[in-house]
């Protein structure tokens, strides 16, 4: 394990980004990242609200069209390397609201998937995905960004 | 509000603009808030919701009535059963389907289960927003009971899909296995809740940060319509279980409190979650046996039907009609936060600007399950006032 690795390893930080949706997702993620019973920091990766700080941008929910611009911005404002894990259905293919529409045939609120606007890491399936599953997406990101130059 | 200030004030004084969100750590959701303060004491407030705009009802138009409760659970992802539940009771309520009695004892268990669940990720996030990590953190270790039980009774911690039309799923049947798991985890649950409800009760900080702020009185919660908690908390003893036919059988005590003040609110949600597992407790032990869904239905016309129930955090409306071919047909919701919003932003004025999130947060915003309404005007968005929205649904049935 050379130096940098060891010293990047130390310091991964993760940020919650919430894109619209149904708050279920977003709920367990905090619960994931915050609460005593999943606890993050047990494989070393803290969670902060500073984009400026992160590591790792953890997105769910559909991305709604007044959430479009921040999203991008935010994703811009995270220091090379970066990683981003896209959790729930919705992240990953609009869920209900892109594939269950009635008459209307498209739904054009909405930007989902979230790879449409940023590009993506790793993929955590489920409506919401559990805990477990959220850790273990994040920990999946953690390699790229210690192999990254 | 702001000509009084300038005219009572010497004309020095600037008037400030705090801004927060939408990304922020106080706010969990997306929303924003303008707090215009002088001399660090707000003067006015405005909320901004409508990020999560996912034009939900009109994604209801012409789907079957079946599948329309994929959707309604998915409005919000904190109360996903009661939308379920309350979108299924305007058809039975409208095609006149009769629910057998074990169906209705098992979706009260999970309504209340997941009361449970809303009304402590409250307490954590008013803690956090206090700045007492440690209480949010045994709120959170406290909340993960219940995230297991909904896990065991419907297969996912949040969407337990309980209700369907006419009973529940097969699948969230209440077994022998699941009773004695469901009476361990709250006696054991009841006994760590208690002990820490009395030490925060006890903690001096945490109450001096809470009484005495936010002050709602009774004429202006039933003025601005603060349903639920949030208006319990102002000793308005109003609850729709009262009147609900499926809460007939079982006995629990509306809790109101008069305080009326951000300690009110907190407390009243803290003590209907010992109300609420008095019910499990009730649901456990005398659920009745028998069928527990009633096929013997057809879709047909239905005229335009409304279907009222006490949601975690106040009165939920959904109503509905249905075409000649079954298709829905204009979907409306109204979640309490719709009406609850009005109320926060007034009650955080004349505050000091550092206990106006905490007030904000003890009104309990669920801005996701309110945010489906949208006005475009002259080519730009808004979103929908409380003024308006009541103009056009009305307050009250």
């Amino acid at each position: 394990m050379s130096l940098k690795v060891r010293a990047r390893s130390n310091s991964i930080h993760v940020m919650l980004f919430y894109s619209g949706g149904c708050n279920g997702c977003d709920i367990e993620a905090v619960n994931a990242l915050l609460s005593p019973r999943y606890d993050m920091e047990q494989y070393k990766v803290l969670f902060t609200w500073n984009p400026r700080e992160a590591d790792v941008l953890v997105v769910s929910g559909i991305v709604s069209w007044q959430l479009l611009e921040p999203l991008k911005k935010f994703y811009s404002m995270i220091p090379d390397p970066k990683g981003v894990v896209a959790i729930g259905s919705c992240a990953l293919n609009g869920n209900v609201y892109k594939n269950m529409v009635g008459e209307i045939g498209t739904n054009d609120e909405i930007h989902a998937p979230v790879e449409n606007v940023i590009p993506v890491d790793v993929r955590v399936p489920g409506c919401p995905p559990r805990p477990e599953d959220i850790l273990a997406g994040v920990v999946k990101a953690i390699p790229k960004l210690l192999e990254a130059p | 509000m702001a000509e009084n200030a300038k005219s009572n004030t010497p004309a020095k004084v600037i008037e400030k603009e705090l801004s927060f969100g939408p990304v922020h750590p106080a706010l969990i959701e997306p929303y924003r808030i303008r707090l215009f303060v002088n001399d660090e004491y707000v003067e006015d407030c405005e909320i901004t919701i409508n990020m999560a705009y996912r034009g939900i009802e009109k994604l209801f138009e012409g789907l079957p009535v079946d599948r329309a409760l994929l959707i309604a659970e998915k409005v919000c992802g904190i109360c996903s059963h009661v939308h379920a539940f309350n979108s299924v009771r305007v058809v039975e309520g409208g095609l006149k389907i009769n629910v057998p009695e074990r169906a209705n004892y098992i979706r009260v268990l999970t309504h209340e289960t997941q009361r449970i669940t809303s009304h402590l990720i409250l307490l954590a996030h008013a803690f956090e927003v206090l700045g007492h990590e440690t209480f949010s953190m045994r709120t959170f270790l406290l909340r993960e009971t219940f995230m297991d039980l909904m896990g065991y009774l419907g297969g996912n911690r949040v969407m337990a899909s309980v209700a369907v039309i006419g009973g529940i799923r097969p699948r969230a049947d209440l077994t022998e296995p699941l009773k004695r798991a469901i009476l361990d985890r709250i006696d054991e649950f009841e006994k760590k809740y208690l002990n820490f409800v009395e030490r925060v009760l006890a903690d001096p900080m945490v109450m001096a940060r809470l009484t005495g702020v936010g002050f709602m009185t009774k004429e202006e919660a039933i003025k601005w319509y603060a349903t639920g908690p949030t208006g319990r908390g102002s000793a308005w003893d109003f609850d729709l279980r009262r009147d609900m036919k499926e809460y007939k059988p079982f006995d629990f005590n509306i809790i109101t409190q008069d305080g009326c003040d951000n300690k009110a609110r907190i407390v009243v949600r803290a003590l209907e979650v010992i109300e609420s597992v008095k019910i499990i407790r009730q649901v456990v032990k005398n659920i009745p046996d028998g069928p527990i869904i009633n096929n013997e239905w057809c879709v047909a016309r239905m005229d335009y039907t409304t279907a009222y129930n006490e949601s975690y955090r106040g009165e939920l409306m959904h109503s509905y009609a249905l075409d000649d071919r079954g298709l829905l047909r204009n979907y409306k919701i109204r979640t309490p936060t719709i009406t609850n919003l009005a109320a926060m932003e007034q009650v955080c004025i004349g505050d000091h600007v550092t206990d106006a999130i905490v007030t904000i947060a003890s009104c309990d915003p669920c801005l996701t399950c309110c945010t489906r309404a949208e006005v475009v005007e002259s080519g730009k968005s808004r979103s929908m006032s409380e003024l308006e929205i009541v103009k056009k649904f009305g307050w009250r049935r």
